[in-house]
């Protein structure tokens, strides 16, 4: 093998973009595979981190760029791996690059196709309350800077090739398929939403001023659909009153729902609850929990400082039901307090946070009988050993890491990054010396 | 005395003031009387129950008199006609049994008429002699489960995966009695038998309040199985002795319980339209339930209970099907499933059973939600060989329409609302064939009530268990939320949501402002539209 090792990192997140980072940054070639058209992930969507309250994408986006500039990355965005042969040290794998219909290398990121492009669609960044165009960027700080057009949606009237002045656009665009030699490969492809539609008595979806977390991450993020006010969607006015709903889908047996607790929520609603108090310190916030988990470096004292210092209320119960003021909009909670075992409502609720479980994406499977590996029973990638092994897989030469192996933060996907990248190192290591198993 | 078995034995409620003082001067005079009567003593013939007569033959009485003072007599001015009309319905249901109205006897006797009441005991009991005896054979009331009782608390918490409690409060923030009497809470029942406190578990009067409505299991994260942990707890406490309190004295699940006598005979087809056809052998068994009983019983709240079963064999007629509907069907025994009877309900289960089969029939339709529940749910639990396809009659009326065996001839304007059953809805799954069956009938517009589907109210009361003010206040609530939606008519898949909701308009003691609204069955409203009756 003349040319340098190499390895194939699935899944453009954060446990991604540092796993990646760290291989590159050991001289070994790295391709970075990511199925939308900007890596970034769920971290990018969000609008702070806890516990420290940074700026999301202000601590993420130079770790982008570093990507994107590395010598020894290869950004493989809007692509899909379709197979993956051979064994540890000499994998054959097979990607489609989707037709992203316009020339990475030319576009400069203008977006001037897409003031001229007349289809509006949701934007998924935004988690569908915003709307973008057929051809997009998902978010400004995208990495590759480069337009995408959205083929479902475009209409093909060519108005996106008039008006690109770098001549990027090409509607004519096919798919391409590409074949790597790797030694390792790493999979990290994170988490998806659980829909709690399903939770009727909830009312998401029929009740405009129910979110979910991740919507809620959108709405109020500076460079999110509405500029991030603190606004009700049902009607714009201020909101005075906000409660968040612990564990909805998550710690559930029931048909659909997650056997396993999230690992996050707790600190994220605690971290909205505070963005909430630091845009409007008027707004009275409430957090239905189950049991506060907060067992992180520092994440207890979050929490305390939260409740004495900002005045966030926290009530050990899960609301049986949200109804809504057909004419205000307005929502009320029918709770059990259950510290104080009493009855309660709690009324003239402006927005209804819904922290739903975050499950392993339904993807996996697919990825999983690709590379021939196995999953558990919620769906998460299994490790070799759940002790001793915790960033294997069932087969040797891939690993994994970040929330798709177990729920946790980002620190801790962070970390297990740099493990799994460490490992793969071990790998690829052992194929230059020649001594591949 | 050599027949003493054979010997009719009479139960007699004599009223202090007259009958009593005439059981007394009877007595003093030295008048002779056949031994057959033991008296129970009330203060008024009004306060006779028609459950406490059907108690009276349920143990074993074959004749029971009710003696009070003559008509304009009585000592608290209308007692003795309450205990005309109470006498008249428990014959109508003494009749429907086939236990027969002639065993139970209404006389008005003054305290001066000595002689009056030994010539009614010697007439009485000369008549009873001629009867076949006895009525019944005597049976012992609640029987214990040998099953309940091999079970410990801490099992039934695993079988219905109380365990896994997180001890949220979504099921108790959603229970309807919960929320009108917050010291009875499915949270607070688990969290006391979690603790091993079984004593308080099976003593609290909560476990009656339930009404098993499905709707905390239906929200509960973990799936817990309150509606079974309360009915295994009801039986438990049944065996220790420890009963509800039963609405209307119990009588419903006296009659319920009578109906496992084995040599019973009921007389329960005599709703039936003249030109209904029907048979005794088929393919469509059409499950009547307790209507014929409803009917008798609830004969003064303004529902007419057996309209329904009318409705449905006319409509079944109608689109050609002669539907089997069993002489001696007994009551599917639901009621007694939820108030801690089991034994009494296996014995109901396996009469029926046997009946069923017998038909030959491979379907059974029922417009009740409780039979439809307990036919799918727990008959094949008692007979693995009970493998007859179970209707509701909203799903078999939709498929009629379907097949286009239902024809509407005309427009029939209407504004109607839904009222979900707990056991149709959230218990079964059933929610669009009722919907269906509506919104087919041209000219019906459905509006929703903001509860509906699974998030349905509950109408108030289960298994004829703890109806109260709790119980009203929940159908105030309903009927309310029902007229808020401008429906001119309220329809109901379940008779006895019917007869709640009814029974909560009629209510004289509410001191609320209860919303009249008009309410028909499902059957009811398609006959209309068939113009199969007067619209």
């Amino acid at each position: 093998m003349s040319e340098k090792p190499s390895v194939l990192v699935i899944g453009g997140g954060i446990a991604g973009i540092q796993a990646s980072l760290d291989l590159a940054g050991r001289g070994f070639q790295v391709y970075l595979l990511e199925e939308t058209p900007s890596i970034g992930g769920r971290m990018a969507q969000l609008d702070k981190t806890f516990p420290t309250m940074d700026c999301s994408i202000c601590i993420l986006a130079p770790k982008m760029i570093e990507c994107y500039r590395h010598p020894n990355i290869k950004l493989l965005t809007y692509s899909e791996l379709k197979e993956v042969t051979g064994t540890t040290g000499n994998f054959k794998v097979k990607i489609l690059r989707k037709a992203r219909c316009v020339d990475e290398t030319k576009c400069t990121g203008c977006a001037v196709c897409a003031e001229h492009c007349p289809v509006e669609v949701p934007n998924e960044f935004d988690m569908e309350l915003g709307m973008r165009k057929a051809i997009y960027m998902p978010m400004p700080q995208a990495v590759p800077r480069a337009m995408t057009v959205d083929k479902e949606n475009c209409i093909e009237c060519g108005l996106c090739t008039k008006v690109c002045k770098a001549g990027a656009v090409d509607l004519k665009q096919q798919p391409q398929d590409i074949e790597l030699n790797v030694g390792s490969i790493i999979i990290a492809t994170g988490f998806d939403q659980f829909n709690p539609v399903s939770i009727k008595e909830y009312g998401y979806k029929s009740y405009p001023n129910v979110l979910t977390a991740l919507e809620f991450e959108r709405w109020v993020c500076a460079s999110g659909p509405v500029g991030g006010h603190l606004l009700r969607p049902a009607d714009g006015r201020r909101p005075k009153r906000i409660a968040f709903i612990q564990c909805v889908g998550s710690r559930s047996l029931l048909k659909g729902g997650s056997p396993f607790c999230s690992s996050v929520c707790c600190m994220y609603a605690t971290k909205e609850a505070l963005i909430i108090r630091e845009h409007e310190p008027d707004v009275e916030v409430y957090i239905f929990y189950n049991e506060l988990r907060a067992f992180g470096k520092g994440f207890q004292e979050f929490v305390n400082r939260a409740r004495d210092e900002w005045g966030v209320k926290y009530i050990r119960s899960r609301p049986g039901e949200i109804r809504e003021d057909s004419k205000t909009k307005s929502l009320t909670l029918w709770y059990d307090d259950t510290l104080t075992r009493e009855i309660k409502t709690l009324s003239n609720v402006d927005l209804v946070v819904l922290c739903p479980a975050l499950v392993p994406r339904q993807g996996n499977r697919q990825l999983a009988e690709i590379m021939k590996i196995e999953l558990d029973d919620c769906g998460f990638f299994k490790a070799k050993h759940p002790l001793f092994a915790p960033v294997d897989t069932t087969m040797p030469g891939i690993f994994v890491c970040g929330y798709c192996q177990s729920p946790k933060d980002i620190p801790d996907s962070v970390a297990q990054a740099s493990a799994a990248a460490a490992r793969a190192a071990e790998a690829l290591a052992l194929v230059q010396v020649g001594g591949a198993q | 005395m050599t027949e003493v078995v054979a010997e009719p034995k009479i139960v007699g409620f004599l009223c202090n003031w007259c009958g009593y003082a005439g059981a007394d001067l009877a007595g003093t005079s030295r008048l002779s009387y056949p031994p057959n009567i033991r008296i129970i003593r009330v203060m008024c013939s009004g306060r006779v129950e028609p459950a406490f007569i059907l108690s009276a033959f349920e143990n074993g009485a074959d004749g029971v008199l009710v003696a009070g003072c003559h008509p304009g007599d009585c000592h608290y001015r209308s007692g003795n006609q309450y205990a005309e009309k109470r006498v008249e319905k428990t014959r109508k249901l003494l009749d429907l049994l086939g236990i027969g109205s002639e065993r139970l006897r209404l006389e008005w006797i003054s305290a001066a008429e000595g002689e009056k009441f030994a010539s009614v005991i010697k007439d009485f009991t000369e008549k009873l002699r001629r009867m076949p005896s006895p009525a019944v054979t005597s049976s012992k009331k609640a029987k214990v489960s040998s099953v309940v009782e091999n079970e410990s608390i801490h099992d039934v918490l695993k079988r219905t995966k109380a365990l896994y409690c997180q001890e949220c409060g979504k099921c108790s923030s959603s229970c309807p009695i919960t929320r009108v009497r917050p010291d009875a809470s499915p949270r607070l029942a688990v969290e006391k038998a979690l603790m091993g406190m079984e004593e308080e578990v099976l003593l609290d009067k909560g476990l009656w309040s339930c009404l098993t409505c499905y709707l905390c299991r239906q929200r509960c994260p973990l799936d817990i199985e309150y509606d079974e942990l309360i009915r295994t707890c009801r039986a438990k406490a049944a065996a220790h002795g420890i009963v509800g309190t039963c609405s209307h004295e119990g009588i419903l699940i006296t009659l319920q319980r009578l109906m496992t006598q084995p040599k019973i005979k009921q007389n329960r087809l005599g709703w039936l339209p003249e030109e209904a056809k029907i048979s005794q052998k088929g393919e469509i068994l059409y499950f009547t339930g307790c209507l014929p009983y409803f009917d008798a019983v609830f004969d003064d709240i303004g529902v007419k209970s057996v309209e329904i079963a009318q409705c449905m064999v006319k409509i079944l007629n109608q689109s050609g099907i002669t539907p089997v509907v069993l002489k001696n069907e007994r009551c599917c025994g639901h009621d007694l499933s939820f108030s801690g009877d089991l034994e009494s309900f296996a014995e109901l289960a396996k009469a029926n059973i046997a009946d069923i089969k017998k038909s030959g029939a491979s379907r059974i339709v029922t417009a009740c939600p409780e039979c439809y529940r307990t036919f799918k749910l727990e008959y094949p639990e008692i007979s693995k060989s009970f493998d007859f396809e179970v209707m509701h009659s909203s799903e078999f009326l939709a498929e009629l329409i379907n097949e286009k065996k239902i024809v509407f001839p005309e427009k029939f304007d209407k504004i109607v609302s839904y009222q979900d059953p707990c056991r149709l809805g959230r218990h079964m799954g059933v929610y669009e064939p009722p919907r269906q069956v509506m919104t087919s009938i041209p000219g019906i517009e459905l509006v929703e009530m903001s509860r509906n589907r699974e998030d349905a109210l509950c109408c108030g009361v289960s298994a004829w268990q703890a109806c109260g003010q709790h119980s009203k206040r929940i159908q105030v609530e309903r009927l309310g939320e029902a007229k808020g939606t401008g429906a001119d008519l309220l329809v109901t898949a379940c008779p006895k949501c019917q007869i709640h909701l009814n029974c909560a308009m009629t209510e004289k003691t509410a001191t609320k402002h209860v919303d009249k609204v008009q309410t028909n069955d499902l059957s009811v409203l398609v006959a209309k539209a068939m113009n199969l009756i007067p619209r």
